[in-house]
C-alpha cells in the first residue's frame, strides 16, 4: 500500500503533443489518427473480448492513477481488464481514496482507461482515461481527470450473480460486463 | 521501432478522442457512494440510535456487578482523547480463562499504552489479571502473577503451549508481544523472546491451534497497520498547520480524523509453528498464510470449517477482504476467501471487518461465522452452506438492518437463555471522538447489543431503562464465561480509555445446561488444552455444536469451558467428542446442570 506511482503523470507527458508543431504537421496527424480510427474501430468490432487474467492482467494494470489532483494507488484486488480484438484493451480498477476529500470520495471510486471507442450501455466512450463513481443511484457515471462528469449510464442489477465482487468483468456476447458487486454496464467495441 | 510508432499513435488516438468526449456534465442526483466502500453512505440524522435506545417492556437480562468487584478500579487508556492516531484506538481485548485451574474462571484486561510511554516519558499503564474467589470477589493479583505487560496490548490469547495443564497467554501488542509463561504458582514469565514468539509491529487478535496435527500448539498473529512512531501520519490536529496535507487527507463525511487504516500501509500475518524442542519457527510464507496483500488484519481463529480432522483458519481484515484458509494437511493452506463466499458481502462489498464470532448458530452441526464492522454498514454473519460454501444471510437473519448505525467490535455467540439456540452479543463503540460532534446518527459510546436467537432468525433484545444494556461505553473486547458458577453465561467488556463492564447474567429462564471442560490426550497428539476439539450434545431432535477455539471475539478469549443451554431436557442423549486428532469418542452424561470433566481415552 502507499505506492503512490506517478505512472498516469509520464503518461500524460507522453500525451502532450511537443510546442512547435507546424499546421502540416497537425494536419497529417488528423489524417492519421481519423484513418487509424476508422481501421482500429472496424477491427474492433470485428472481434469479441477477452477477459485478462493473471500475467496479462497485471501487466495492463496501473499501479495508481491520477484523478482531480491526486495519484492514488490501484486497489490491484478490485481491477479488471478485457482485450477487444488483438491489441485493444479496457482496463478499470478501483483505486484507494483515502487521500481525498470527503466530496470527492463521494463520486469517485475508480478508473476506466480505453485505447479505442467503446460504448457503455449502447452510449459513446471515446479513447482515453476517465473517473468513474456513483454518486447517483443505480448510475455509473464517467468523469474526465478533473473530475467533470461526461456521462452517466443506468446500471443493470444482476441478482443472479452468486459472488459479485467490488470490481470485475465477464464476457458478455463480443463486449464484457464492468461489475460494482451485484450491478453492472455493459461495454463494447464501437 | 514498429513498436514504438504504433504506441505513439495509440496515445495520441487516445488523448484525441479523449478532447473530443469532454460532454457537458451531468449533475449527480444524490450521493450514495458505491463502489467497495467499506463505511456506508452518508446520511444526516436527527437523532442518535447506538445510545439511550430503551424499551421499558424488555425483560431484565444482565445486571452490571462492575462496581461490587475490584474490577471497577481499572482503567483502561489507550492514547489521548482526541485519537489523532489510528493506533490510538482498537485497544482492549481481554479473557476468561481459569489460570489456576481451580474451576472458577479469572479475567485478564489488557491496557493499551501512550506515545509518551513508549518513549519512557511517562508510566505505562498496566494490564491487570483478576483472580476469581468465588461469590462475585475477585482479588487483583497482577503484581504476583507478573502479567501487567506495560506495553502497548491490543490482543490476548489464551493456550497451553507446553502442554503442562496451565493456560498461557499470548499478549498481542503494538510493539513487542509477550508470551506469558503459566508457572502453576500463581505467576507467569514472558518467554517470547526465549521461544521465538515476540514478534514486533502491530499484533492484534491471535489464535493458538495445532495445524500440523503433532499435538503442539501453533499460533497465529494477523498484523493490523504498519506505524512508525518517528514518522507518524497526519492527524486532525495538522489540519491548520502551513504545509499539511491534512486540509483533505483523512475525513469522515468533511470532518478531519485519524488517517488510516486505508491510506496506510498494511502489515503482514505471522504463522508460527512449534517445533518439538517448544521454541517456535516463521512459517507463513511456506504455509501460504502470510497474507502477502498486507490487509489490515484484527481478528482471526482456527476452525474446523469443512470438519475434515484439519484446523482450518479465518482472518477477519478492517476494509479489506476477509482471509479463509482452508487446510490441505501438508502444512499449507489453501485461500479460499473469495469463492467460499466469506471474503465479500453479499453485495460484493469489502467491510470494515473488526471482531468474530464462531459458532452453530442453526444447530445444523457447521460452524457459521457473525463478523462485525463500521458504523453505516451492517455486521455480517455467515451461514457455512457446506463444501466450503458460505452464504451471506445477514438480514434474512435480523441482524442487519438494527447493526448499521453501531461501530461493532467484540462478538461472541452464547446461549445467555439456555433454550439450546446460540445467541449473540456484541460490543460497540466509534472510533471517531467527532460522532458526538455530529449529526452522523451514531455516538463515541455505544450500547451493547444482545440478540435472542429464535431457532435460527435473531431478534434484538430490548435495554430496559437503567439496566446495564441501556448504558453506553466505548466497547472493544469481551469474553464471556461462567464466572458465578450458576449455570448462566457472564459477560465481561474492555472500554477504551474507561473501566470495564462485568455482567452477571440474571435472565429468567428454566433452561438446563451442561458445562464441558475438555482434556486432550497429548499421547495421541491431541493439545492438552483440547483446542480444535468439537463437541456435540444431542437432546431429543436437536443436535448441538461446540468448539474449543482460542482467540476470535476481538483481541479477547472467551473461556474454553464448552456451556450447552438444554432448555427443558434434563438428559443428555447423546454426547460425542471429535478430538483434535481426528478420533471420535462417545460419552454417557446422566445428570445435567453442572460442569464435568472429559479426558480423552479415558471414557469419563
Amino acid at each position: 500500500m502507499g505506492d503512490f506511482t506517478d505512472l498516469p503523470r509520464v503518461r500524460f507527458r507522453e500525451y502532450c503533443v511537443p510546442r512547435g508543431e507546424s499546421m502540416k504537421h497537425s494536419l497529417k496527424l488528423v489524417v492519421l489518427i481519423a484513418a487509424l480510427l476508422v481501421a482500429a474501430g472496424s477491427a474492433v468490432a470485428q472481434d469479441g473480448a477477452t477477459v485478462l487474467a493473471g500475467p496479462e492482467l497485471t501487466r495492463v494494470i496501473p499501479t495508481g492513477f491520477y484523478f482531480q489532483g491526486l495519484s492514488a494507488p490501484t486497489q490491484m484486488r478490485n481491477s479488471a481488464a478485457a482485450r477487444f480484438g488483438k491489441d485493444r484493451y479496457v482496463i478499470s480498477g478501483l483505486v484507494d481514496t483515502s487521500g481525498y476529500s470527503a466530496d470527492v470520495r463521494a463520486k469517485y471510486v475508480g478508473f476506466l482507461i480505453t485505447d479505442a471507442p467503446i460504448t457503455l450501455n449502447g452510449e459513446s466512450l471515446q479513447p482515453g482515461a476517465y473517473g468513474f463513481g456513483f454518486a447517483t443511484e443505480g448510475k455509473l457515471t464517467v468523469m474526465d481527470l478533473s473530475g467533470k462528469d461526461l456521462m452517466s449510464v443506468s446500471v443493470t442489477n444482476d441478482k443472479d450473480l452468486k459472488r459479485p465482487r467490488p470490481l470485475m468483468m465477464t464476457a458478455d456476447g463480443g463486449g464484457v460486463r464492468l461489475y460494482n458487486g451485484k450491478n453492472y454496464v455493459r461495454i463494447a467495441a464501437q | 521501432m514498429r513498436q514504438q510508432i504504433v504506441s505513439a499513435v495509440r496515445i495520441t488516438l487516445l488523448v484525441s478522442f479523449a478532447l473530443l468526449a469532454q460532454t457537458p456534465p451531468k449533475k449527480p442526483e444524490s450521493q450514495q457512494p458505491m463502489g467497495g466502500a467499506s463505511t456506508g453512505a452518508p446520511s444526516t440524522y436527527t437523532s442518535r440510535r447506538t445510545a439511550g435506545i430503551t424499551d421499558p417492556s424488555a425483560p431484565v437480562t444482565f445486571e452490571d456487578v462492575t462496581d461490587k468487584t475490584p474490577l471497577a478500579s481499572f482503567r483502561h487508556r489507550s492514547g489521548e482523547a482526541a485519537k489523532d492516531y489510528i493506533f490510538e484506538t482498537p485497544s482492549g481485548g481481554v479473557a476468561i480463562f481459569d489460570y489456576d485451574s481451580d474451576g472458577r474462571p479469572d479475567i485478564y484486561l489488557v491496557n493499551g499504552s501512550t506515545v509518551a510511554a513508549m518513549r519512557g516519558k511517562e508510566k505505562a499503564p498496566r494490564a491487570a489479571l483478576y483472580h476469581n474467589l468465588g461469590n462475585w470477589k475477585f482479588e487483583d493479583v497482577t503484581e504476583k502473577a507478573g502479567v501487567a505487560n506495560e506495553r502497548w496490548g491490543f490482543s490476548v490469547a489464551a493456550g497451553d503451549y507446553n502442554n503442562d495443564g496451565r493456560p498461557d497467554m499470548f499478549v498481542g501488542n503494538f510493539g513487542v508481544s509477550r508470551l506469558y509463561r503459566n508457572n502453576g504458582d500463581g505467576t507467569f514469565t514472558d518467554v517470547a523472546e526465549k521461544l521465538g514468539l515476540a514478534r514486533k509491529g502491530w499484533s492484534t487478535g491471535a489464535s493458538w491451534g495445532d495445524y500440523d496435527g503433532d499435538g503442539r500448539l501453533d499460533l497465529f498473529v494477523p498484523g493490523y497497520v504498519q506505524i512508525d512512531l518517528a514518522n507518524l501520519p497526519p492527524s486532525p490536529s495538522d489540519v491548520n498547520k502551513g504545509g499539511s496535507v491534512g486540509q483533505n487527507y483523512c475525513q469522515f463525511r468533511g470532518v478531519p480524523v485519524m488517517c488510516g487504516p486505508r491510506g496506510l500501509p498494511g502489515e503482514g500475518d505471522t504463522l508460527y509453528r512449534q517445533k518439538a524442542d517448544g521454541t517456535f519457527e516463521d512459517v507463513s510464507v511456506k504455509a501460504g498464510v502470510s497474507d502477502p496483500e498486507k490487509y489490515y488484519g484484527f481478528s482471526s481463529a482456527f476452525v474446523h470449517v469443512n470438519d475434515d480432522k484439519l484446523l482450518d483458519l479465518i482472518v477477519v481484515n478492517d476494509s479489506t477482504p476477509k482471509q479463509l484458509y482452508i487446510n490441505k494437511g501438508n502444512g499449507t493452506f489453501e485461500e479460499i476467501g473469495y469463492p467460499s463466499g466469506v471474503a465479500l458481502n453479499e453485495n460484493g462489498r469489502e467491510q470494515a471487518g473488526m471482531g468474530l464470532a464462531v459458532g452453530d448458530y442453526d444447530n445444523d452441526g457447521r460452524i457459521d461465522f457473525h463478523i462485525t464492522n463500521f458504523s453505516d454498514d451492517s455486521n455480517v454473519l455467515y451461514h457455512n452452506d457446506g463444501d466450503d460454501n458460505f452464504t451471506d444471510v445477514t438480514f434474512q437473519a435480523g441482524l442487519g438492518e438494527v447493526s448499521i448505525p453501531f461501530l461493532g467490535w467484540g462478538t461472541s455467540f452464547l446461549d445467555f437463555d439456555n433454550d439450546g439456540w446460540l445467541d449473540l452479543f456484541v460490543v460497540n463503540g466509534h472510533v471517531y471522538p467527532a460522532a458526538d460532534a455530529h449529526q452522523w446518527g451514531t455516538s463515541y459510546a455505544q450500547q451493547a447489543l444482545l440478540f435472542r436467537n429464535l431457532k435460527g432468525r435473531f431478534e434484538r433484545v430490548g435495554a430496559p431503562p437503567g439496566n446495564a444494556l441501556a448504558n453506553a461505553s466505548p466497547g472493544r473486547g469481551l469474553a464471556t464465561g461462567d464466572l458465578d458458577g450458576d449455570g448462566r453465561l457472564d459477560l465481561v467488556i474492555n472500554n477504551l480509555d474507561a473501566k470495564p463492564v462485568v455482567l452477571r447474567n440474571v435472565a429468567a429462564t428454566s433452561g438446563h445446561w451442561l458445562g464441558l471442560r475438555l482434556i486432550g490426550d497429548v499421547a495421541k497428539k491431541s493439545p492438552r488444552d483440547a483446542i480444535g476439539s468439537v463437541a456435540y450434545v444431542t437432546t431429543g431432535a436437536v443436535r448441538q455444536r461446540q468448539d474449543v477455539v482460542s482467540g476470535a471475539v476481538f483481541c479477547s478469549q472467551n473461556d474454553m469451558t464448552l456451556h450447552f443451554g438444554l432448555g427443558a431436557a434434563t438428559k443428555i442423549d447423546k454426547l460425542e467428542i471429535k478430538w483434535p486428532d481426528g478420533s471420535v469418542e462417545a460419552f454417557n452424561v446422566s445428570t445435567v446442570d453442572k460442569v464435568i470433566t472429559i479426558a480423552q481415552g479415558t471414557g469419563r
